[in-house]
């Protein structure tokens, strides 16, 4: 980890995979990518198992090209289906046990501290609507209420896609799945409700449809998770084989879904408003 | 034989937009070449999704990317 550990010893480079080599030479470690070339420089992400026109898979690789220091980043996911991709990229990942990402998150982010108090790394937690809000519920709002310093996102397909179509309690109202036959009886669970009340700092609803928005969204959530305290996102990321859409058109349904409840929502404390127009003064007078 | 997105890099070049590129769910696939002007597709990688030939053509109406069957020997 750090900008040391990712560029080649001299005289190493030749021998190394040309992946790993492109990487260093056209990738975005040690500078500022803007994620609206994506395409045009090599990604951190490499090929994965996710489904073809995964909607989840699309925002792990938004999110690898939107990270603010990817040479000094964690990031945990655990059981679900994004950690497919997001252990496929030439960043650390840490697999949590189903449930307790938050709770490995917030002594990894203490323990990064004490080893290298005058570095800055980065901490962020990619997992699914079941492991974030039904089975890891309790250490989810348990790391926000005691104000751990990392960003938790929530890539929710409104099932549990990886075993197979169970009900999650982000799954809507009324919905039929799989092993939900008789349709669910319950509201979504209000995530971002929950995490302003527990103390989150910046927080945001969003179906991603903009590179754009999606990647300021992430860069700042983790800019504010250094300085002040827990931020969370919850990412609309549909599951087109449980939801039967057809593949070309999940953008479509992404584009749909942020009319009708995916709406941008974003939240933030007076302290964490004042920080990013400080940032972005600073950025125009460079300019 | 497989499902993989084809671009008419000529009639791409007339654009240059480069929407399809940010739109590809999978990484290192859908690319743009500065030099040439025009979107490509790295098809060992292409999953034939068909997302970008929404964006190109439901979207955009430009036309320019299709599927096609390609064999392993292609
Ligand atoms: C403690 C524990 N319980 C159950 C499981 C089985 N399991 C694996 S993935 C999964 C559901 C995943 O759903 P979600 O978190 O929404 O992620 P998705 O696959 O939908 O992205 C379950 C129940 C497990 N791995 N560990
Ligand atoms: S078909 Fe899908 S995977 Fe292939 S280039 Fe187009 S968007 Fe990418
Ligand atoms: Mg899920």
């Amino acid at each position: 980890m750090g900008l040391r550990y990712v560029q080649p010893a001299p005289g190493f480079k030749e021998y190394l995979p040309k992946d790993y080599v492109d990487l260093i030479d056209f990738g975005p470690f040690g500078k500022e990518v803007d994620v609206q070339h994506l395409g045009d420089f090599k990604e951190i992400l490499e090929e994965h198992p996710m489904c073809a026109g995964c909607w989840m898979a699309y925002f792990v690789r938004v999110f690898y090209a939107s990270l603010p220091n990817p040479e000094d980043t964690i990031v945990l996911g655990t059981a679900g289906c994004a950690r497919l991709a997001l252990s496929q990229a030439a960043v650390p990942f840490i697999y949590g046990n189903y449930g307790d990402t938050n709770a490995v998150a917030s002594g990894l982010t203490r323990a990064l501290k004490i080893r290298f108090p005058d570095k800055t790394k980065d901490v962020v937690v990619v997992a699914g609507d079941g492991g974030l809000m039904d089975i890891g519920f309790s250490m989810t709002m348990h790391s926000w209420f005691r104000k751990e310093k990392f960003t938790t996102i929530m890539v929710d397909n409104e099932v549990y896609g990886n075993t197979g179509g169970q009900e999650s309690g982000m799954s809507p109202k009324g919905v039929q799945l799989k092993m939900a036959p008789k349709g669910k009886k319950f509201e979504k669970i209000p995530a971002t409700e929950l995490a302003k009340q527990a103390g989150c700092v910046y927080v945001v609803k969003l179906s991603p449809t903009s590179v754009k928005r999606t990647a300021k969204v992430i860069r700042r959530a983790i800019l504010a998770a250094r300085h002040f305290g827990p931020t969370f996102i919850h990412a609309y990321t549909s599951c087109n084989i449980e939801y039967s859409i057809p593949t070309e058109e999940v953008l479509k349904d992404a584009r749909e879904r942020e009319k009708k409840d995916f709406g941008f929502e974003e939240y933030m404390t007076d302290e964490v408003r004042e920080f990013f127009e400080e940032i972005e003064k600073k950025k125009e007078v460079k300019k | 034989m497989y499902y993989v997105a084809r671009v008419d890099e000529e009639k791409c070049a007339t654009y240059k937009c480069k929407q399809c590129t940010l739109f590809c769910p999978e990484a290192n696939t859908l690319m743009f070449d500065e030099e040439r002007n025009t979107a490509y597709v790295n098809e060992p990688r292409c999953k034939g999704c068909a997302l970008c030939v929404y964006v190109c053509s439901d979207l955009l109406k430009r036309d320019c990317i299709e599927m096609v069957m390609v064999t392993a020997e292609e």
